[in-house]
Parts: structure tokens; C-alpha cells; sequence
């Protein structure tokens, strides 16, 4: 078996060097367990989650600390030990784990899900849908304020 | 909303097949056990928030809507929002 067939790139020669296992799927897709990341400098910062079980299902993603250079993780415990990270502390973004925030795209603009971003142990490559139990992100953050930007 | 006070180790009943049971009060959640018909779905809301949410994320995003989009993100850092 050579490349892996995508959803909007056509096929793409090579084996995948980095693929992301999500145990448990996602929420509304829990059969789709691997998935590769795509990243292009022309499209940066956003990263394309494609599967690799289904050429037709491909996420938009973005690391949440460009959508909110302040975010703080809320992982839950069992979150945390499902990709073999200690449940008893949040991981460090960037230095043990990727956390991603999926896009969608709505036509008043896109949103990004800060309330249940992807954790991926870096190490490994073990991935999970982190759902909060807090409400402190919204599932539909908006990408582009619309207010018009006031200058301080 | 019908409120109810239950301690642990107490059941709550919704008609005839569903039971719901207060397993374990912690310091800040509630561990709770549901019985139900296999046919009613039970999860956590945000879950179905999320499910939702990502079916919406996968149905699909045109060339263009995402260009868009960039050019939001790279005119808009995060630096500078609120």
C-alpha cells in the first residue's frame, strides 16, 4: 500500500509520518480513530485533520493558542489518563501535548470549539476529544470579532 | 423544573423504565448511575453539544470559505483580541 487518499488533496504519495489515534473516536464519529495532520505554510496556521478510514472526513483545525493566547486547559482526569498522560495535572501545551481547536464554518463566519478541543500526547500520538465539564469556553467561539476593532 | 432532594444511595424513577440512581456525592461531583431503555440515548449535554458540533465541522468547507478565513486569522492575531 502506497499514500492515502484525502479529502482536498487528492492522494497523497507518501505513508504519513505522524498519525494521531483517537481510542475512542470522536463524539459523532466513533468509529474514526487515525488520523493524519496536514500542514501547509500557505495555509498556517490551520492544521487539516484528515482520516485515514475515511477519505470523506477531514476537520479543520487550528492550535487553540492562536484562536485564545490565554486559554487554560480544564482536561478531565480520565481524559488525561485515556492518552497515558498522569490524570492528577494539566499537561503543558506545546511541550507534552497538541491541543487543537476543530473549525466549523457557519455562514456568519466560522467558530471554533474551544469546550472540547483535541489533546494529543506528543509522545505517543494518543488523541482525545477533551470535553470541559466547566462552561467556561464556549463550543462556538467566533473566529472573527464582529465588532469593529477599537484602538486603546 | 422539578427540583428533588436525594442522598446518596437514593433512586429517582421516570415512568416506568427509566431509574436513576445517586451512586457517590463527592466534594464537588456527583457520580450518578442510569438505567434506561437501549433505545433512549443518555449522555452528558456538552457531549451532545460537541457531537453536534462536529458534525457540522465535517460537512464540509469550500476553498474559498477557508481562505476566508485565513485572512480573518492573519488580520486578526491573537495578540490583540480581547
Amino acid at each position: 500500500m502506497s499514500g492515502f487518499v484525502t479529502k482536498h488533496f487528492g492522494e497523497l504519495p507518501a505513508q504519513p509520518e505522524v498519525e494521531f489515534e483517537f481510542p475512542g473516536g470522536l463524539p459523532g464519529f466513533e468509529a474514526r480513530r487515525r488520523f493524519v495532520p496536514l500542514h501547509f505554510e500557505r495555509s498556517d496556521p490551520l492544521i487539516f485533520l484528515q482520516s485515514l478510514e475515511d477519505p470523506d472526513l477531514c476537520f479543520l483545525t487550528v492550535p487553540v493558542l492562536a484562536v485564545d493566547a490565554r486559554y487554560r486547559l480544564g482536561v478531565e482526569p480520565e481524559d488525561l489518563e485515556a492518552i497515558g498522560l498522569p490524570g492528577d495535572r494539566q499537561p503543558r501545551i506545546g511541550k507534552e501535548v497538541l491541543c487543537l481547536a476543530v473549525l466549523s464554518i457557519y455562514a456568519e463566519g466560522a467558530t471554533a470549539n474551544l469546550l472540547a478541543p483535541l489533546v494529543v500526547n506528543l509522545k505517543t500520538g494518543k488523541a482525545v476529544q477533551a470535553v470541559r465539564a466547566d462552561s467556561r469556553y464556549s463550543h462556538q467561539h467566533p473566529m472573527v470579532s464582529e465588532e469593529t476593532p477599537v484602538c486603546s | 423544573m422539578l427540583m428533588m432532594s436525594r442522598r446518596e444511595g437514593e433512586t429517582i424513577l421516570i415512568g416506568d423504565s427509566i431509574e436513576i440512581v445517586i451512586a457517590h456525592i463527592g466534594r464537588s461531583r456527583v457520580r450518578v448511575g442510569i438505567r434506561a431503555p437501549r433505545e433512549t440515548p443518555v449522555l452528558a449535554r456538552e457531549v451532545k453539544l460537541v457531537r453536534e458540533e462536529n458534525l457540522a465541522a465535517a460537512a464540509g468547507h469550500s476553498a474559498e470559505a477557508v481562505s476566508r478565513l485565513l485572512a480573518g486569522i492573519r488580520s486578526n492575531p491573537p495578540a490583540s483580541r480581547r
